[in-house]
């Protein structure tokens, strides 16, 4: 640091400490008229003066270039909380998001039925509940029950158990009536076998070895047998050693009272 | 800056005990008060708990405030000046930042800036450069002496006039003057210096 104690005459009169006192108002912009052509002059003859003030020009336009910082966002939060001890409404109001009022359906939606309608939505569980609706409905028609005679069940004991029985009686005239055609059916069955033994058409089977296309069955045999002496047997329902066993055909009779 | 009334009427519905108006008080001037404590601190968790410090201090000692005596924003720069010098005394810093005019040789043989910034020769982005260029004139503000410091900061970064600098300082205007001379000087040195090593 130059010494600067020193009163320096320079030839335009001014000194070092009245320079040092005219520098900030210099930087300023203050200074006119003769006050300023002497601190000029000054500073261009002074070898002390003048980098001082080239220093400080410099030093306040890298001050001037500083950007103010922006304070953390909880601040203002911390300072309330740590003077007043809470935060004011305005406060709560500004942090915490206005909660929209729901209806208890709503929120039973939201909470439960929601979660359990995605899990219905799979594919999977969708497909094996599809199939249990139809096979329900075809069991429910087969059985007589129309979706308009739900509303007069009786529930009472005696009413269900009368229901029970003429659900069985149907069920045994029913098959009363098929036997006599399963019956006929059975013997026409047994009479062609005897007449014409099976046989296997290994052309036809060699046929449909090799069309394989627009038949599902077959494109499943491809993928999963990939041997031809499989699908021959495969197309054989009772196989050599079955082929020439009587067909018995068993019905059972049963009476309820 | 401040409407003396409006402030008066403030401070008074503060002291009331109105809550809103103190928060409108925070709201006001927390940002210059962190911003001072900032760049005398140096770090933000320093500036955070030292703001918190201020306007904890300025609560409890609010009806003390005399309108007729000085504006409110130059009370609230005292009560945190008065703050930083405390906290520079408890971390005794002084002892690590001495006066520059004192002790220049030190600062001859101190690790320059330029050591202690990375390599600016070639920055990507003029906001990184940019960046980079603050930090840079913010570390060179920690170099100087609490007493330079402190003046530089009031006036070329948070813009009050000569008599209010001296009356937070509780110093003669003409060594306010002073100090922001020596102060940018010293730092206009440090930078060139700095810079001229980078380049």
């Amino acid at each position: 640091m130059p010494d600067r104690t020193k009163n320096d005459h320079t030839s335009n009169g001014m000194q070092c400490n009245e320079f040092d006192l005219l520098l900030s108002d210099a930087l300023d912009g203050v200074l006119s008229g003769t006050v300023l052509d002497r601190f000029q002059t000054h500073a261009r003859i002074c070898k002390t003066c003048g980098p001082l003030l080239a220093e400080a020009e410099a030093g306040r336009t890298w001050l001037k270039g500083l950007t103010e910082v922006e304070p953390p966002a909880s601040l203002v939060s911390n300072i309330l909380a740590s003077t007043t001890g809470v935060d004011t409404q305005r406060l709560r109001t500004m942090t915490r998001a206005p909660q929209p009022r729901i209806s208890w359906w709503e929120h039973a939606q939201a909470s439960y039925l929601e979660p359990m309608w995605a899990i219905v939505r799979q594919p999977r569980f969708a497909m094996s509940f599809g199939m249990a609706f139809f096979a329900l409905s075809v069991s429910l028609t087969v059985a007589g029950v129309k979706p308009s005679d739900l509303g007069q069940i009786s529930l009472r004991p005696s009413a269900i158990r009368r229901t029970y029985y003429n659900t069985q009686a149907r069920v045994v005239r029913y098959v009363d009536n098929v036997r006599p055609v399963l019956e006929v059916q059975a013997a026409l069955r047994g009479i062609k076998r005897n007449m014409n033994p099976a046989e296997p058409g290994p052309a036809k089977q060699k046929e449909r070895k090799n069309d394989t296309t627009q038949q599902p069955e077959q494109k499943q045999d491809r993928n999963y047998s990939q041997t031809g002496e499989k699908l021959i047997l495969a197309s054989d329902p009772l196989g050599p050693s079955n082929r020439d066993l009587p067909v018995v055909s068993v019905t059972t009779y049963r009476r309820f009272v | 800056m401040e409407d003396v009334q409006v402030v008066a009427m403030l401070v008074r519905r503060c002291i009331a005990g109105d809550a809103t108006a103190w928060e409108e008080i925070v709201q006001t001037y927390n940002r210059r008060i962190y911003n001072i404590c900032y760049r005398f601190a140096g770090t933000s968790d320093d500036a955070q708990d030292l703001t918190q410090e201020v306007f904890i201090k300025m609560y409890r000692t609010l009806s003390s405030y005399d309108a007729s005596k000085g504006a409110f924003v130059t009370w609230v720069t005292t009560i945190t000046r008065n703050l930083l010098v405390d906290h520079f005394r408890k971390t005794k810093q002084d002892r690590m930042t001495d006066s520059m005019d004192s002790t220049a040789s030190d600062h001859e043989d101190a690790q320059p800036l330029s050591e202690q910034i990375p390599d600016q020769s070639a920055p990507p982005d003029a906001r990184v450069r940019q960046r980079e260029l603050s930090d840079t004139v913010h570390q060179a503000l920690g170099k100087l002496s609490p007493e330079l410091r402190e003046a530089v900061i009031l006036r070329d970064l948070q813009d009050m006039d000569y008599k209010d600098i001296a009356s937070v300082l509780r110093v003669p205007e003409g060594t306010v003057k002073s100090r922001i001379n020596r102060g940018r000087a010293e730092l206009g040195r440090l930078l060139q210096r700095t810079y001229r090593q980078v380049m």
